[in-house]
This record gives structure tokens, C-alpha cells and sequence, in this order.
């Protein structure tokens, strides 16, 4: 375990003219932690890992990966440090198979191979992590829900990132269906991979999260021990609600 | 200094019938996302049919714009209804594909029924020029200028007050939502279509009146909304006025100062710089801020 | 008896009869040599073809050659990464331009020329490529047609240079010609040339992890970047390949007509007939653009031979059919009617309807 974070951003921000949509955000995440990142929508959560994963330039601060300075650097080159992303409106490659979709990943990302064949098996090694495998021939379109937001996991994990980035990846999903996803997720954290998880359902981010940061209007409202972040009054204020304090209380 | 006020002066009143030959096309472009490749053969049959009804009739073009209105309205509004509403959700260049096809049958279908001749509307006012000061201003191009305008400034209060106008708004922001809502998209965007051809064919009509046209002309009406439409930002209906004033002027101004036909070379490159520089238009913000397609 | 292999565990033998699974290798081997194959007959087919046409035909076929190349190399920045290039004929133009200057004014050979109008076409598309490519959509189609008008009005105001609005000849008898013109059969095989480089790579980009970047960047150009993917770098490589290919085409055709003009060199028809051409086969494949170009060719010489006035407006109304009924052109209509039994064309044109 390296002292060095494996993210880091000093004062990250970005404004749209008038708008600040990302204010002044620093976060630290060691390796190997999961961290929760919640609030209410139009708080800055995708944007900010836009801003991590270089689809978006930052106005203000940096961003650091591994201790490299990589602020505004291209996705591409975010993809070669390692660093991985969901997108939360999936759209995947159509016209080539579930396992071509993935194969991208391979022959593009950081092990970079030219030879097909070897990255269409890797590819299926993935699928087959991810709980797909048997549907590497089949075009995308064909793919439940559940089985689409796996091929994005699986997209993702074709990179063997150290850092991953999931952005609302449980949104639609049964709870039926989200228990296999936190499972994907403690598998990769105990294989060492940083996760950094962007959630509404918050029953995902207590199961699975080291530490949570929520945002609100751009900037950190507070961070730390999930539990204790969750029962913060100005969380509940402006993102959670007294009625769910309600329910939790009576849990606890 | 008298040659830079004329010129001066025809570039605001050609830029005025610029401005609406582009508004029509700029707000089909901002609210349906169709690129009209036949805007500039609308305006060649409305000249036509202005210059039909004048020769036929007698009837004074300024009013037979509103014949051509309705006319190329309705036609608009068919094509757009069973034609390209048909491939309006797939990839750009199809629209793209079939409003040149459509381009194509229409000049040549007008070359076929009018001949290739230069024509012209000729009526005993228009020849006449006012002055001011040293600058000849031809009453002709005067009343067109002044009609443009308002009727671009008609379509703007017609678009952003009435129930119809706000229903072209809402299914241009998010058709989803704007069909959830009641709103028939398929008639929207096809009444949307109709509004932008009778334009395009008005300003054919007074464009005959100042000038002579014959079908071949109808191609450098189409590119000239291209840039008068980008310039003034996608859908933004004043921005198109502005476009229009300044491709009007730049033309002007081109042709007194710049030999051959730089000035069109000019006007491409402005296109390009304000494509890639601010590609919202000179006008104002963004139309549009996102755009969900259901 | 079929041998059966035998895989060395405690009493576990595989079912797989070693001959099946060497019948299915080879079957995949013959899949995959297939396409090659099929090209080099057609090749050859065409060569032998040119005996058997008087000179008139062979101009005529020569120019369905010439258009395949267009739309194969079209199809590169349009078809395969979705880039629908509107003022491709700026490097059809670019390259013919050079060649004819080069020619007449600094008496180069035209196989030098015709190379260095490869290249300068490419490297033109470099340039423009790199800032216009940030551009999507209409916006990226609207500013290359004005880099393509613009063009055309440069080289029209350009007469010391390029003989401006009244055309330039290049020099082909006496004593300024640096090359014997090819003539009818010289052009025939030039072209059928360029055909078949245009088809080899479309062919060789679609196969390869090339083809598989730039329909990445069609689908999803965020996610493809996000994949690791140097979406600006591939797409100004299929620029600039596409560019250097149609730039070979404008010099031979330049050669070809002798004498040739801005509105011609430089005519959007022609942009758009690569279109067509390609949207009707099938855009991002890579026979689609080869079909689509001979069968427009084709209609296109019946019609101008046998309804000379009208061929124009019968053409725009087949352009307006042709687009309703198979948007997505003939080939990927007749893959998608394979895998979903769905052959009907009436429902066919409810895919992209509103």
C-alpha cells in the first residue's frame, strides 16, 4: 500500500459562464478505499467525475492521479493512468457484439494489443467476471437492464484500472437486482481496486463505502464515517429528508 | 464616401430579404434538427409563383406573396408530414439526403415547367429610388426590406405568445416530454416546416421584385441560410435577422472593395471561424441547452 | 472410427472429435479468405471486361471505377466514424488542382504529381481535420462544404496560379507534356486502380482495431475516449486517409478531362453522389459503397442516355425513394432482415420515422 492517494484533487472546480457547477472540491482517497459520493441532483456529482476523467476541463484546481498532475488531461490519457468510468446513460457500442464492446477496452486501454484474437479472449474473461459471459455473441441491444449496466462494468474493468469511477450505477435496477452489483463491487475492493461510488440508493452506499462525501450546489457539504454523514442534520436538510431519518432511526 | 454609404445601404436592404430567407431554415434547423437542403428552391418558387400570379393576373406581387405563402405552406407542410418526418430519427445525413433529393425535384421540375430564363417581377413603383441625402434608395428594395423585417418580427411574436408557437418551442426543447404533454409532434414539426417554407417563398416573391431569378439561383440562396442561420445562432429567429444584416453588408462590401469574388470566399471563412470559434451564433446563448429525443 | 482427443485427467476424455474441431478452423479460415478472394476475382473480371467494351462504354466504366473509389474513401471518415464529410470534393479538388499545376507550370511527370497530390490532399485534411473534427454533426457537414466553397472561390480568384475561372489545361502533346496521356484504356486500368486501393483499405481499416475505433467513435465518442481510445488522433487519421485517397482520384480525373474548371473540380454534386452512393449500399460497410456507387452510376448513364431532359429530376425522385425505403442502405437492410426474418420494407420505414 502506497502512501500517495490514489486520487487527488486540490480545489477542483468548474464554471459554465455564470453557473459554478463544481466548487472548490478537494478529496483525498487512498487506495483500496470506497468512497460514497451522494446528493441531490444538480449537485455536481457527474460533473465531477467528468472532471476527474478529463470529459470535462476543469476551470479552477487539479487533479491528481497516482501523485501525477494529469488536470485536463484527455480521457484517453485518464484511461492509460489507469482510471476507469461508467457512464450513467448507458450507450453501448452497437453494430459490434457484447464482446467486441469489451474487447475495445483491451486493445485500446493501458496492456494495449494489436492482435484480435487475444483481446476478444481477454474480453471474454471479463464477461465472464462480470456474469455475462454467455452472452458475448449477442448484440447489445439484446441485453436486459441488469445485463446492460454489466456490460458497462465490464467495459470498464477491460482497462484493470487501480481507480474506478461508477457513476449511479444501480438507478432503475430491482433490489433483487442490486445485491450482485455490491457484490462486483466488494470483489474488486478486496482485489485492491479504488472505487469511487455515485449513489441515490442509499441502502448501496451503507453496504459497500469506506467513507462518503456529499456535495451540495457544487461544493462539499461533509464527508466521513458513512453512518455519521448520514445522520448529519444538514445532510438530511438538504438531500435526504426527514422522513428517511425517520425510518433510520427506527432501524437503528 | 458616398460609395461606402450605397453600398452601406444595399447591404442592410438585401440583408433585410437575407434575414428572411434564413429564418424559416434556422428555426426548422434549431427546433426539428433538419437541415432544409431545398430553403433556397422554396424561395425560387415563390418567385414564381409571384411572378405567375403577376403576369396572369396582374396581381401586385406584395400581394402575391401571400398566395406564394400559402401555396408553398402547404407544400412544406406535406413534405415535411409524410416525407421527412419518416427519417427524422436517424442519422444526420439521411435528412440531409432527402431534402437534396427533394432539392433536385424541385429546381428541376421548375426548370422543366419555366425554362432555365431569367425572369423577373416587374412592377412601376419598385424602379423608382428615393433620396437620402446622397444615397439612391430604390422603393422597391425599400418595401421589401421594411416587409422582411416585419414579418420576421411577426414570426417572433407569433412563435414566443400564441399556443401554437409555444407548442413548436416546447417540442423543439424536448420532444419527449412535449408529447407526454398532448403535443402532436408529427403535425408540430410538419407546421413548423409549412411556416418556414411560406417564408422562404415571400421572400422569393419580393427578391423577384428587386432583381431577376431563374431556378439556378435557388443553390446560392440554400448556402447563403447556412451562414446567415450559424451566424445568428441555430433557431434563434433575431439572430438570423442580425446574420442576415451582416452577410448582407459583408456582400456589400465585399463587392465594392474586394475584386473578383473574394468576398464569397470571405463568407465561407467567416462560416468556419464561427463554427468551430462560438458555434452557438453571435446572437445571444444557446437555444437549446440539452435536447432529450424520444 | 473418428480419433477422439484425449485430454490427460483422471478418466475425463473430450467429446470433441479431433476432426470437427479442424473442419470448423478451416471453415473459419475460408470465412475470412473469402472477401479477398471474391476482390481479386472482381479484379480480374474487370480486367477482362475492358476487351470486350467499345471506347464510349469503357469511358463510362471507368467512371463507375472512379466513383467507387470516392465513396469507399467517403465512407472512412462518414460511414465507418460517422463523420458525414459535406465538402469532401475540396481534396477531389485539391488534388486535381496540384496535379494540373504541377504539370503545366513546373513540368512534373504525372505519376510524381499524381503522388504528390495524394499527399498534399492528405495533409490538408490534417490541417483542417484537427479543427473542424471538435465540430458534431450538421455542424461538422455545414463547415466542411464551406471549406469546400471556400476553396473553390480561392482557386477562382487565384488566375496567375490556376487559369482561375477559365479553367487550366494540362499539357498531354508537344513539347510541354510530361507524360503521353493514358488515353480511354490507360484510364480504364488507372481508375480500376484506384477502385481497388480504395476497396483494400476500407477492407483492411474495417477488420482491423482501426475500423473497430472509428465505429466506436460513431456509437458513443465519450465512452469510446473513456476506453482509451485517441479519438482526436483516429479521426483525423480516417480524415486524412480518406482525403489522400480522394486527392489520387481528383488528380487522374484531372489528367483524364485535360482541361479543368472551379466549378467542376470543386462541384458539391459530386459530395453528394459519393453520399448516395454509400448511404444507399449501406454506410459503414464496406461492399455497401462499391454496390451503391456502380448502381447509381449505372442509372444514372441509362438515364442520361434515354431520358436525357429529365434524368436529373428522375434521379432526385429515385435519391428521395431510394433514402425513405432503405435509410440505412441495401447491405446492413440485408443483414439486419437475416437475423430478424423481417424483410418487409414497409417496415423497414418505420425505424427512423417520428
Amino acid at each position: 500500500m502506497s502512501a500517495v492517494p490514489v486520487l487527488e484533487t486540490r480545489g477542483l472546480g468548474r464554471h459554465f459562464g455564470g453557473l459554478q457547477a463544481v466548487a472548490d472540491v478537494s478529496v483525498s482517497v487512498p487506495e483500496g478505499q470506497v468512497l460514497g459520493v451522494i446528493g441531490p441532483n444538480g449537485a455536481g456529482k457527474s460533473t465531477f467525475i467528468n472532471l476527474v476523467t478529463g470529459h470535462i476541463k476543469p476551470t479552477e484546481g487539479q487533479v491528481l492521479i497516482d501523485g501525477k498532475d494529469l488536470t485536463g488531461a484527455r480521457p484517453w490519457a485518464i484511461a492509460h493512468a489507469r482510471v476507469a468510468r461508467t457512464f450513467q446513460i448507458v450507450k453501448p457500442f452497437r453494430g459490434m457484439s457484447v464482446r467486441e464492446n469489451v474487447a475495445i477496452g483491451i486493445l485500446y486501454g493501458p496492456q494495449g494489443t494489436n492482435v484480435m484474437s487475444r483481446a476478444l479472449k481477454a474480453a471474454d474473461e471479463v464477461l465472464e467476471e462480470v456474469g455475462i459471459a454467455d452472452m458475448g455473441d449477442r448484440p447489445p441491444g439484446e441485453l436486459s437492464v441488469a445485463d446492460a449496466r454489466r456490460l458497462e462494468f465490464a467495459k470498464a474493468l477491460a482497462l484493470r484500472p487501480r481507480l474506478l469511477l461508477l457513476d449511479e450505477v444501480m438507478a432503475g435496477l430491482r433490489h433483487t437486482e442490486i445485491e450482485p452489483s455490491l457484490e462486483l463491487i466488494r470483489k474488486l475492493k478486496a482485489r485492491g481496486v479504488t472505487i469511487i461510488v455515485v449513489e441515490h440508493v442509499m441502502k448501496a452506499i451503507l453496504a459497500v463505502s469506506d467513507q462518503v462525501l456529499v456535495l451540495h450546489q457544487g461544493k462539499i457539504l461533509t464527508s466521513g464515517d458513512p453512518r455519521e454523514v448520514l445522520s448529519d442534520p444538514r445532510v438530511i436538510e438538504a438531500y435526504l429528508g426527514h422522513r428517511y431519518a425517520k425510518r433510520r432511526e427506527g432501524d437503528s | 464616401m458616398t460609395a461606402f454609404l450605397q453600398a452601406t445601404t444595399y447591404g442592410l436592404l438585401q440583408g433585410g430579404l437575407l434575414a428572411l430567407v434564413a429564418v424559416g431554415f434556422s428555426l426548422v434547423w434549431g427546433v426539428m434538427n433538419v437541415v432544409n437542403l431545398a430553403n433556397g428552391a422554396f424561395v425560387i418558387l415563390g418567385a414564381y409563383i409571384g411572378w405567375g400570379m403577376h403576369q396572369t393576373f396582374g396581381l401586385d406581387p406584395f400581394l402575391g406573396m401571400f398566395v406564394a405563402a400559402a401555396v408553398l405552406f402547404v407544400i412544406g407542410y406535406v413534405m415535411q408530414r409524410f416525407l421527412i418526418n419518416l427519417v427524422v430519427n436517424g442519422p444526420i445525413f439521411i435528412t440531409l439526403l432527402l431534402t437534396f433529393g427533394l432539392d433536385l425535384l424541385i429546381v428541376q421540375g421548375m426548370n422543366i415547367a419555366f425554362s432555365a430564363d431569367y425572369r423577373g417581377i416587374k412592377t412601376s413603383y419598385a424602379s423608382e429610388s428615393l433620396a437620402i441625402g446622397s444615397v439612391r434608395v430604390p422603393v422597391g428594395r425599400l418595401l421589401a426590406f421594411a416587409l422582411a423585417i416585419a414579418i420576421t418580427l411577426i414570426l417572433v411574436a407569433v412563435v414566443n405568445r400564441t399556443r401554437t408557437g409555444m407548442s413548436i418551442l416546447a417540442t423543439g426543447m424536448d420532444r419527449g416530454a412535449a408529447r407526454l404533454m398532448g403535443i402532436r409532434a408529427r403535425h408540430v414539426y410538419a407546421l413548423t416546416f409549412g411556416i418556414a417554407a411560406a417564408l422562404a417563398g415571400m421572400a422569393g416573391v419580393m427578391i423577384g421584385t428587386v432583381g431577376t431569378f431563374n431556378p439556378s439561383a435557388a443553390a446560392a440562396f440554400t448556402l447563403m441560410s447556412f451562414v446567415v442561420a450559424v451566424l445568428g445562432g441555430l433557431g434563434n429567429m433575431y439572430g438570423a435577422l442580425v446574420g442576415g444584416l451582416v452577410i448582407g453588408l459583408v456582400q456589400a462590401w465585399g463587392g465594392q472593395y474586394l475584386p473578383g469574388t473574394w468576398v464569397n470566399a470571405l463568407a465561407f471563412l467567416v462560416l468556419i471561424v464561427v463554427l468551430i470559434a462560438r458555434p452557438t451564433g453571435l446572437v445571444g446563448r444557446a437555444f437549446y441547452a440539452a435536447r432529450l429525443e424520444v | 472410427m473418428s480419433p477422439s482427443t484425449r485430454v490427460p485427467e483422471q478418466g475425463v476424455t473430450s467429446t470433441v472429435p479431433l476432426q470437427d474441431v479442424s473442419s470448423t478452423v478451416r471453415r473459419d479460415q475460408a470465412r475470412r479468405l473469402l472477401p479477398w478472394v471474391l476482390g481479386l476475382v472482381t479484379v480480374l473480371a474487370a480486367l477482362a471486361l475492358q476487351s470486350q467494351l467499345y471506347s464510349g462504354q469503357e469511358r463510362t466504366v471507368a467512371t463507375i471505377f472512379m466513383f467507387v473509389a470516392l465513396a469507399e474513401a467517403w465512407n472512412l471518415i462518414g460511414g465507418f466514424a460517422g463523420y458525414a464529410s459535406f465538402g469532401q470534393v475540396v481534396f477531389f479538388g485539391v488534388g486535381g488542382y496540384f496535379t494540373a499545376v504541377a504539370i503545366s507550370h513546373w513540368h512534373f511527370s504525372f505519376w510524381v504529381s499524381l503522388l504528390l497530390s495524394g499527399v498534399v490532399a492528405a495533409l490538408f485534411a490534417t490541417l483542417i481535420g484537427i479543427p473542424l473534427l471538435r465540430l458534431k454533426g450538421h455542424y461538422f457537414a455545414v463547415a466542411t462544404l464551406g471549406v469546400a466553397e471556400g476553396m473553390r472561390e480561392i482557386v477562382t480568384n487565384l488566375p496567375d496560379l490556376t487559369g482561375g475561372g477559365a479553367g487550366i489545361t494540362v499539357p498531354t502533346v508537344g513539347n510541354n507534356a510530361t507524360t503521353a496521356y493514358l488515353g480511354n484504356d490507360g484510364f480504364y486500368l488507372l481508375f480500376l486502380a484506384l477502385a481497388a486501393l480504395s476497396v483494400l483499405v476500407a477492407g483492411l481499416v474495417a477488420r482491423n482495431k482501426f475500423g473497430y475505433a472509428l465505429r466506436a467513435i460513431n456509437q458513443d465518442e465519450d465512452a469510446a475516449a473513456a476506453m482509451g481510445i485517441n479519438t482526436t488522433r483516429a479521426k483525423v487519421l480516417a480524415f486524412a486517409l480518406s482525403g489522400f485517397i480522394t486527392g489520387l482520384v481528383g488528380a487522374s480525373y484531372a489528367f483524364q478531362q485535360v482541361t479543368i474548371f472551379p466549378e467542376r473540380l470543386f462541384d458539391v454534386d459530386i459530395t453528394v453522389l459519393m453520399i448516395i452512393m454509400v448511404v444507399i449500399g449501406g454506410s459503414g460497410t464496406v461492399l455497401g459503397p462499391l454496390l451503391g456507387a456502380v448502381a447509381l452510376q449505372f442509372l444514372s448513364e441509362f438515364l442520361r442516355q434515354n431520358f436525357t431532359d429529365l434524368h436529373t429530376f428522375i434521379l432526385g425522385g429515385i435519391i428521395v425513394v431510394a433514402v425513405i425505403l432503405l435509410p440505412q442502405g441495401l447491405v446492413n437492410y440485408v443483414h439486419e432482415a437475416r437475423r430478424t426474418k423481417e424483410y418487409s420494407l414497409l417496415a423497414n420505414v418505420r425505424r427512423y420515422r417520428l
